[in-house]
C-alpha cells in the first residue's frame, strides 16, 4: 500500500529546447493510500505520461516521485511494486491462466503451496476460477484484462495498481462487469488505484477523486460531485456532463455580472476585475419552476433521449441547453426556466471566481 | 426509396442477417441500433456491396442492385477504423472519388476544398492523413463521402474510436453537415441507445441478425415491440421481471401491495413485466443489496440485488451507494410494460407525468 | 524552480569517460574490420607481382610501386580479358530479370493476398509456400533441366535464355516479400477504393501500388543482388557468345594467381551494388517506409 506524492513533477520530451513543449506541466500532488483516482482528459492531455512516470516506465525531466516518503524517481519499474494494466491485455499466451497468475510469485521464488493459495484466491475474486486451466490465448478480451489485473493483485506487496484505459478493447456489455469487479477489488483490498480514461462516466463511477487534465496540466481534482457542481475552469464545465455546461459572455456593471443576451445577472464577487467574463450554468440545474432567476427563449432544437430530451433554446443570438421531460416542448415553443442563484457561476478568463453567492436584492 | 428485402446471410454457423427487410425514404437519417455482433455492420456492408448475402435483395427506386459491384453502386461509406488514402494529401483524398468519376483534377480539387471547408479542415488541405488526429481523419473521411453526392450514405459507428467528448461534438457537427444535403438516405450504425434516439428520424433495432423493431424513436422507445427490443433500446438497462397473475400477484420480488392496479384487465397466467430503472426509487419496504453504483453527470445508476433478482435503479441526483450496502427500494409497478409469455407487447407503460 | 532528479547511484566521472571510450573504440574497431577488405583490395589492385610478394604494404609510392597492370588486364591488357561486354551483359540480364520478376511477382502476390484460392487441399498459404520453396532447392538440381529446356528452345548461350532462367529464380523472392507486404495493407483500403468507384484493377494500380513502394524497393533490391551475384547458372548456361561478369572474372586465372587483377575485378563487381545500397539507404531514411494506414 502506498501514499504517492508528486513533487514538482514535470516532463518534456525535448527538455533542452528553447521552448520545451511540456507533455506534463510542473505539478505537486498527493494521492492517499488506498484511494481511488481517475485521470480524466482528452487524448494528448498528459494523463498517460503521468501514469508512466508513476509506474517508472518514463523518467521525468524534472521533479520527484515518492512512495510513502521514499524517493523512487530513479527506481526501476520492477522495484516499485506497481501493477499496471494496459489498454491491450498483456498476458503470456503460451501459459495457462493459473500459470499467468502465478508468474510474479514464481519469479520471486515463493513456496508452491502459497502460490496455489494466492492464485486460487485471486481467481475466485475475479471470476476466473473456472478458467484456471485454460490456455490464456483462448480467452475473451475482458477475461484477458482480468488476468492482467490478477497478475498484479497476486503479489502481496503491491503498492498501487495503475490502469491505462483498460476498458478500451472491452465489449460494451462486458464493460459493466469489469467496472464492477474493479470497484469491488478496490473496496476489498484497499490498494491505491489510479485509472486513466477519456470517458467521464468511467472516471466518475470508479474514482472518489477525479483529476481532470488538459494540455499537460491538472485543471481540477475533486469528487465527481465537486467537478459537476463547481467546475474550476470552463474546460472542466465543458468536459464533464452531457450536455456540456452552458456558457454566456458577461460584463461587469456596477457590482453585478451581467449577461444581457440571456438576461442573467448576479452579484460580482469581492474585488472582481473586469475583463473576459463568462457566466456558466448546467442544463440539469434548470427547472421548469422554482427559486431563482428566470431564463427563457424559443426552442430551436430538440434531441430525444428517451425519458428526457435535451432542448436548445435561443434568445437574442445566444443559445443554451436544458434537460426536459420528453414531450414537454416542441420546436418553436417558448420555454422559460428557473435557475437557482447558487447554480450560476462566474468565470474570469476561464477560471471560476465564486460559487454560491446570493445577489443583492 | 431504398428497399431492403429479406436479406439473409450466415457464415461459419453464425447468422449475421436474418430476413432483414426495410424501406428507407430519401431525406431521412435512420439509425441501426444493436449490440456488437447484432448484424449492423453486415447490413451496411451488404448495402454497400462489400458483402454478398445468401439471399435477399437491395434496390434503389426499383432498380435492383443484385448484380452491381460496389464500384458501380451510388453509395458512400464511413467506417469505424480511420481509412484514408495514405499516399494522397487531404485535398486529393477528398477529390479522389470525383476524379474517378471523370472530373478534371482542378475542378475536383475546387469541390474538395469547399467540402473540407464545411467540415472545418481548410487549414489541413496539404497534410497527409498520417499527420492528422483521429477526429480530423474521420472528418476527411466524411468529407470524401459527402463530396460524391451519392444518394445513400452509410456510417458504421464512425466516432466510436474517438474520445468521449469529441464523439459528442462530432455527432452534432455531422447533423449540421447533413442538413445541407437534401434527399440523402443516411444509415448510421450505433451501439448506444441515447445516440440512436437523439440522432435519427427512425430507428432499426437489431439483435442476432434479426430486425426487432422499426419506427420513430419516440415510438420504439415508448412501446418496444418485444422484450428483446426493450432491452436493446434501454439505457440504463430495463428491469424484466416474471409476472404471475392469479390468486396471488407476484412480480419478481414484489407482491400484490406494490402491484396497484397493474393487473387490471389481465387474465390469470404468466407474463413478463418491463420496468424502467427510473421507476425504482429509494425508500419503501424492500431492502436490497447494492452491487454497484455508477455516477454519470448528475445521475446515479445503481445495480441492486433484491432477494436474488438483479434490479437497476436510476436516480436523478448524485448519491453514493457503496457496494454491499443495504438500501430500501420501492417500485412503481403500475408504470411497467406488460409482455406476454411469448415476449410480445400487450400493454405499454402508463405515460410519465401522471403521478 | 528546477529540481534536479536525485541521483541514487552517483557515478565517478572517470568511469563515465571509460564507458564512452569503450563504446567508440568498439565502433571504430568494427568499422575498421568491415572496411579493411575493401582497402586491401584497393591497394592490391594497384600492385604488380613484386608488390604483392613483398608482404602487406599500404602506402603507394612510399611502400610499393603502384602499377596499373591489374586494371589494364580488365580491359584487354596483357594476360587479361575484356570485361566490358560481360559487365554490360550482367547489367542487362540482372535488370531485365528483376523487372520481369517484380512485375509478375507483385501481381501474383496481390492475388494471393486479396483473393482466396483453393485447389484440392491447397490454400493461399500453400501456394505462397510453393513459390518460396523454389529457393530451397540447391541450384545443381535445376542445372540439367534448365540446360535441356534452353537447348530445346535454342536459347542456350543467349541473353534471353538467361533472363528466362533468372526470372524463374528471382520471382519467388518478389512474391515472398510482396505477399507479406500486401498483407500488412488493410483490406479496408481496397474496399474504400471500391466504394469510391475503382474496379479491382484500378484499385491495384492507383491505390495499392503507390502504398507498396517500400516493399517494391526491398523486393527489387533482393532481386538485383541475387541476380548479379549468381555464378552457377551463368557458368552452366553460357559458353562463348554470351558471357556474364562472374564467369569472365574466373577466366583471369592462370598459372600465377593474378592477385592484382582479381582485386580490381572484385572491386568492379561490387561497385554497382554498393551504389545501389547508398541510393536505397537514402530513400529508406527519408521516410520511404512511412505512410502506413493507421
Amino acid at each position: 500500500m502506498a501514499r504517492i506524492e508528486l513533487d514538482h513533477l514535470a516532463h518534456s520530451y525535448a527538455p533542452d529546447a528553447p521552448d520545451p513543449a511540456w507533455a506534463l506541466r510542473p505539478i505537486d500532488m498527493v494521492w492517499e493510500d488506498g484511494g481511488t483516482y481517475a485521470l480524466l482528459g482528452p487524448s494528448g492531455c498528459g494523463k498517460s505520461t503521468m501514469l508512466n512516470i508513476i509506474s517508472g516506465l518514463l523518467r521525468p525531466s524534472q521533479g520527484r516521485v515518492l512512495f510513502d516518503g521514499r524517493d523512487v524517481t530513479a527506481l526501476d519499474t520492477g522495484r516499485r511494486n506497481i501493477a499496471q494494466v494496459f489498454q491491450v491485455p498483456v498476458i503470456y499466451t503460451s501459459m495457462t491462466v493459473a500459470q499467468n497468475l502465478a508468474f510474479p510469485l514464481v519469479c520471486r521464488k515463493v513456496a508452491p503451496a502459497i502460490i496455489r493459495r494466492r492464485v486460487g484466491d485471486i481467481a475466485e475474486r475475479l471470476g476466473l476460477a473456472p478458467h484456471l486451466q485454460r490456455r490464456a490465448v483462448g480467452l475473451t478480451a475482458d477475461q484477458k484484462q482480468l488476468v492482467s489485473l490478477g497478475r498484479g493483485l497476486v503479489r502481496e506487496d503491491v503498492s498501487a495498481i495503475l490502469l491505462d484505459e483498460p476498458l478500451t478493447v472491452i465489449d460494451p456489455q462486458m464493460k459493466f462487469e469489469l467496472r464492477k469487479i474493479l470497484k469491488q477489488i478496490n473496496e476489498e483490498f484497499g490498494i491505491t488505484m489510479v485509472l486513466v480514461t477519456h470517458d467521464q462516466n468511467e472516471a466518475m463511477t470508479f474514482a472518489r477523486t477525479v483529476v481532470v487534465m488538459n494540455h499537460g496540466e491538472v485543471v481540477q481534482a475533486g469528487t465527481p460531485q465537486d467537478l459537476f457542481e463547481h467546475p474550476a475552469t470552463t474546460h472542466v464545465g465543458y468536459f464533464i456532463g452531457s450536455p456540456a455546461m452552458n456558457f454566456v459572455e458577461a460584463r461587469l456593471e456596477g457590482g453585478m455580472v451581467r449577461a444581457p443576451a440571456l438576461g442573467l445577472a448576479r452579484a460580482a464577487p469581492e474585488g472582481l476585475a473586469g475583463g473576459d467574463l463568462t457566466l456558466g450554468f448546467r442544463p440539469e440545474h434548470l427547472a421548469p419552476d422554482g427559486p431563482g432567476q428566470r431564463i427563457g427563449g424559443r426552442v430551436t432544437r430538440i434531441w430525444f433521449e428517451g425519458l428526457e430530451e435535451v432542448a436548445e433554446i435561443a434568445r437574442n443570438d445566444a443559445t443554451f441547453r436544458a434537460r426536459v421531460p420528453s414531450g414537454m416542448f416542441r420546436i418553436g415553443d417558448d420555454a422559460t426556466f428557473a435557475l437557482p442563484d447558487d447554480r450560476l457561476l462566474v468565470y474570469r478568463e476561464g477560471r471560476l471566481c465564486l460559487a454560491g453567492a446570493r445577489p443583492a436584492g | 426509396m431504398l428497399e431492403i428485402r429479406d436479406l439473409t446471410h450466415a457464415e461459419d454457423g453464425v447468422t449475421h442477417l436474418d430476413h432483414v427487410s426495410a424501406r428507407l425514404a430519401p431525406g431521412t437519417l435512420t439509425t441501426i441500433l444493436g449490440r456488437t455482433g447484432a448484424g449492423k455492420t453486415s447490413l451496411l456492408r451488404t448495402i454497400a456491396g462489400l458483402l454478398v448475402p445468401d439471399s435477399g435483395e437491395v434496390s434503389l427506386d426499383g432498380k435492383s442492385w443484385s448484380r452491381l459491384p460496389p464500384w458501380k453502386r451510388p453509395t458512400a461509406m464511413v467506417t469505424q477504423q480511420f481509412i484514408n488514402y495514405p499516399h494522397l494529401s487531404t485535398l486529393d483524398n477528398v477529390a479522389f472519388p470525383l476524379v474517378r468519376k471523370g472530373a478534371r483534377r482542378a475542378a475536383a480539387r475546387e469541390s474538395a476544398r469547399a467540402m473540407l471547408d464545411r467540415v472545418g479542415l481548410s487549414a489541413m488541405v496539404g497534410r497527409r492523413p498520417s499527420e492528422l488526429s483521429g477526429g480530423q481523419q474521420q472528418r476527411v473521411a466524411i468529407a470524401r463521402a459527402l463530396v460524391k453526392q451519392a444518394p445513400v450514405l452509410l456510417l458504421d459507428e464512425p466516432f466510436v474510436n474517438l474520445d468521449y467528448k469529441l464523439r459528442e461534438d462530432l455527432r452534432e457537427e455531422l447533423v449540421d453537415m447533413l442538413r445541407n444535403e437534401s434527399g440523402l438516405i443516411v444509415l448510421y450504425a450505433s451501439t448506444e441507445p441515447r445516440e440512436a434516439l437523439s440522432l435519427g428520424d427512425r430507428i432499426l433495432l437489431m439483435a442476432e441478425g434479426r430486425l426487432l423493431d422499426d419506427g420513430e424513436p419516440q415510438q420504439v422507445f415508448g412501446a418496444p415491440a418485444t422484450i428483446e427490443a426493450a432491452r436493446v433500446i434501454s439505457d440504463p438497462p430495463i428491469n424484466i421481471l416474471p409476472l404471475t397473475v392469479g390468486e396471488h400477484v407476484a412480480a419478481g420480488p414484489f407482491g400484490a401491495q406494490d402491484a396497484g392496479d397493474l393487473t387490471r384487465d389481465l387474465a390469470p397466467g404468466e407474463y413478463r413485466l418491463g420496468l424502467r430503472a427510473a421507476d425504482l426509487r429509494p425508500g419503501g419496504r424492500h431492502v436490497a443489496r447494492v452491487v454497484l453504483s455508477e455516477v454519470s453527470g448528475s445521475e446515479t445508476v445503481t445495480h441492486l440485488d433484491l432477494a436474488g433478482f438483479p434490479l437497476v435503479m436510476h436516480e436523478k441526483s448524485v448519491v453514493t451507494h457503496p457496494p454491499g450496502a443495504e438500501i430500501a427500494v420501492d417500485a412503481n409497478l403500475a408504470r411497467g410494460f406488460i409482455y406476454g409469455a411469448d415476449g410480445t407487447l400487450l400493454r405499454r407503460e402508463a405515460p410519465h407525468g401522471q403521478d | 524552480m528546477t529540481h534536479q532528479p536525485l541521483d541514487p547511484e552517483p557515478r565517478a566521472p572517470v568511469s563515465r569517460t571509460l564507458k564512452l571510450a569503450l563504446k567508440y573504440g568498439f565502433i571504430l574497431f568494427w568499422s575498421a574490420f568491415v572496411v579493411f577488405p575493401f582497402l586491401w583490395a584497393l591497394t592490391t589492385s594497384f600492385k604488380d607481382a613484386n608488390g604483392v610478394t613483398n608482404g602487406a604494404t599500404w602506402l603507394p609510392w612510399l611502400q610499393y610501386q603502384p602499377s596499373t597492370q591489374g586494371w589494364a588486364s580488365l580491359f584487354g591488357g596483357p594476360g587479361g580479358t575484356n570485361i566490358v561486354r560481360p559487365y554490360l551483359n550482367s547489367i542487362w540480364v540482372t535488370l531485365g530479370a528483376s523487372a520481369v520478376s517484380i512485375t509478375l511477382g507483385t501481381l501474383a502476390a496481390y492475388g494471393l493476398s486479396r483473393f482466396t484460392f483453393r485447389f484440392l487441399f491447397f490454400r493461399n498459404a500453400d501456394i505462397t509456400f510453393f513459390f518460396i520453396s523454389q529457393r530451397i532447392m540447391p541450384p545443381i538440381v535445376l542445372a540439367i533441366p534448365f540446360f535441356l529446356m534452353l537447348r530445346a528452345l535454342g536459347l542456350l548461350d543467349s541473353l534471353a535464355g538467361l533472363i528466362l532462367v533468372y526470372v524463374a529464380l528471382l520471382m519467388p523472392i518478389a512474391v515472398w516479400v510482396m505477399v507479406d507486404f500486401f498483407n500488412s495493407i488493410p483490406r479496408g483500403l481496397d474496399e474504400m477504393a471500391w466504394m469510391d468507384g475503382c474496379d479491382p484493377v484500378t484499385t491495384f494500380f492507383r491505390v495499392i501500388l503507390p502504398n507498396a513502394v517500400p516493399g517494391l524497393v526491398v523486393a527489387g533490391m533482393f532481386c538485383v543482388i541475387f541476380g548479379w551475384n549468381d555464378f552457377f547458372f551463368a557458368f552452366t548456361l553460357t559458353f562463348t557468345q554470351t558471357q556474364l561478369l562472374p564467369v569472365s572474372i574466373v577466366a583471369l586465372n592462370s598459372s600465377v594467381t593474378p592477385w592484382w587483377a582479381l582485386s580490381a575485378s572484385a572491386l568492379v563487381s561490387i561497385a554497382p551494388l554498393v551504389l545501389l545500397a547508398f541510393v536505397v539507404e537514402r530513400f529508406l531514411s527519408k521516410g520511404g517506409l512511412a505512410g502506413a494506414v493507421r
